[in-house]
């Protein structure tokens, strides 16, 4: 480890001011903050402008937690970030000035007086796939009260066995006798149309229409652990010509964990992980009466420019389920490059699957494996692997299901799915 | 922006740059410095010999700078190996900290009646968000593409264009570059 103090000059002759600068080589570089001001620490934080009475206690919790603390100039801007889509804002700003004591700092988030977001307009999702066709999700949320209203127009080939297309609106209001608990409505009525190979396999079992009303509470247990709690009432007309409507009526609560370490978003990790139960009992006056269970994890780690993901899910089903309730696999994001009717037209009662990404800048592999099945002697594991380009949200890719035969790849390519 | 005077002088086996009027150091950035925000630098200089036409060498690094609230100086970070620091620096200083180590040790295959031309391209990566492009920051979220982010994204101005600083030297020739070091 090599310091040079004051004999610099000789090293570097165009240094000519006054000061009396310090030169460090590698070894000791790698050990240097980028940001000389990190080794101060947080005197104050103040939160001023528009709005910032409606900022949650819990948002201003994470603030005042900054205080005592080092000054860490990234997570200032997550901070920013959350503030603005607490407060419905564009702009947040964040300045940075010396406290009032040697070594200390005073952050000061500032809302700039702006026009209120009345409505915010979000395209959720996109897809295209080259088995599948189309998948879009768009919605309109404003803020009346306190309360989050939203109003939102889904086709959807991806996601379950049918497609689905429809309107979606729902309620949402927070802080409901506590910080911790949030209420929402949801309602959706949904068209549904079916492929030739679910109706080959039993036309009996299919619908047209679909309603769903879903009242629920989200209790937030600890800063990552949530518990959702509530009733899905689903009223579906069979397809069968005379057949009458039928519902599908469920307690549904999910558990779910969300954990992530370091500020820096080139250098981070992140887990999430959920297990789901939904009942559907004849005290809920439902016609079929099943349980469904569902684990759900995923962990994400990112160095520099390459990421790792690793996702899991396994599930199963007791009793006899309807098709939406019913496991998927081979769409746009399990056992990708499968036709999703050959591995099992009707969906299955039971399911397990991995998949492996690693990303390096935008180009993005992976390799997914799964079963699905209903009966033991059904089961048979499944290999697919893929390649292609992810930035952020959005995704191309080539999947292609890994078998003895040559397969044509399935392509896709959209955001969020 | 175009700067005035990058110089260049010669050792026997080496060409070193300088240009005290660079003053990357001003502007945006420097308002992002006196902020606390750490701001990277990318640095490229190209070297042209015989024509106009023949690149001969390119040389490019990163440095991050930082302000420190306290002392009133620069540190800078370069980021490309052989990684290096130094402190307390006047901004005058951290501008020719950061030129003295684009040095360009390899001369193999230049002649020293050849003519030289040097350009360097000095551009501050601004991650603000009001330099956000579309897809990166702001109008896409977990949630989607938010076309209230959008329509805010496209309604900002241009970004300034101080954010990027050229400067040139030559012609020149290897042999009058060693004669004036004599």
């Amino acid at each position: 480890m090599l310091i040079w103090v004051a004999a610099i000059r000789a090293q570097t002759p165009q240094i000519s001011d006054n000061a009396l600068p310090q030169v460090q080589s590698a070894a000791l570089a790698e050990a240097e903050p980028l940001n000389v001001n990190s080794r101060y620490t947080v005197e104050d934080v103040q939160v001023v402008g528009w709005h910032v009475k409606k900022m949650s206690d819990s948002l201003r919790a994470n603030i005042d937690r900054l205080k005592g603390e080092k000054l860490d100039r990234p997570k200032l801007e997550v901070i920013a970030n959350e503030i603005k889509r607490e407060l419905h804002v564009p702009k947040v700003d964040v300045t940075v000035v010396r406290g009032a004591l040697m070594d200390e700092v005073q952050v000061t988030f500032e809302v700039p007086h702006t026009h209120e977001q009345d409505v915010e307009l979000t395209v959720a999702r996109f897809l295209y796939h080259s088995k599948q066709g189309w998948t879009a999700e768009g919605s309109a949320t404003t803020h009346f009260a306190g309360n989050a209203l939203t109003f939102g127009l889904v086709s959807d080939g991806d996601a379950m066995l049918e497609r689905f297309a429809g309107v979606r609106a729902g309620i949402e209001r927070g802080r409901i006798g506590s910080e911790r608990v949030t209420l929402r409505f949801n309602f959706a009525s949904y068209h549904n149309q079916w492929n030739l190979d679910t109706l080959t396999a039993n036309a009996d079992e299919t619908y047209r229409t679909r309603q769903v009303f879903e009242p629920q509470a989200t209790i937030e247990l600890t800063s990552f652990l949530d518990l959702d709690l509530g009733t899905r009432f689903s009223l579906y007309r069979l397809a069968a010509p005379g057949a009458k409507a039928e519902s599908s009526n469920a307690v549904v609560s999910t558990l779910r964990y969300h954990q992530r370490w370091g500020s820096d978003p080139s250098e981070d990790e992140e887990a999430n992980a959920s297990y789901n139960l939904t009942s559907a009992t004849h005290v809920l006056a439902s016609d079929p009466a099943y349980t469904r269970q569902t684990v759900n994890a995923t962990y994400k780690i990112r160095r520099g420019r390459s990421t790792f993901d690793l996702a899991f899910l396994a599930g199963k089903i007791t009793g006899v389920a309807p098709l939406f309730d019913r496991y998927v696999l081979g769409n746009a994001s399990t056992l990708r490059g499968w036709n999703k009717y050959v591995l099992d037209p009707l969906g299955g009662s039971h399911v397990i699957h991995g998949s492996v990404n690693y990303a390096y800048r935008w180009f993005q592999a992976f390799y997914d494996t799964g079963a699905i099945w209903d009966r033991a002697d059904q089961r048979s594991q499944k290999h697919s692997a893929g390649i292609g380009f992810k930035a952020r949200n959005f995704q191309l890719a080539m999947a292609f299901p890994l078998v003895s035969h040559p397969e044509i790849p399935v392509f896709y390519a959209g955001m969020n799915f | 922006m175009l700067a005035e005077g990058l110089m260049m002088r010669a050792t026997e086996n080496r060409i070193e740059f300088s240009a005290p009027k660079l003053d990357f150091l001003s502007g945006k950035p420097l308002d992002r410095l006196k902020n606390a925000e750490a701001v990277p630098f990318d640095f490229q200089i190209t070297l042209w010999s015989g024509t106009r036409n023949h690149v001969f060498r390119t040389l490019a690094d990163r440095f991050v700078i930082s302000y420190d609230l306290w002392e009133e100086k620069f540190s800078v970070n370069k980021m490309v190996a052989p990684q290096r620091s130094a402190k307390n620096l006047s901004a005058t200083a951290a501008e020719s900290w950061c030129l003295q180590q684009m040095a360009l040790t390899d001369l193999n295959g230049l002649s020293p009646t050849d003519k030289l031309w040097a350009r360097l391209e000095v551009r501050a990566e601004d991650l603000s968000p009001s330099n956000a492009v579309p897809f990166t920051h702001g109008a896409v979220t977990e949630s989607g593409i938010s076309l209230n982010g959008l329509l805010e994204l496209l309604s900002r101005p241009p970004p300034s264009p101080q954010s990027r600083i050229v400067s040139d030297a030559g012609p020149v020739t290897l042999e009058a570059l060693r004669a004036v070091r004599r």
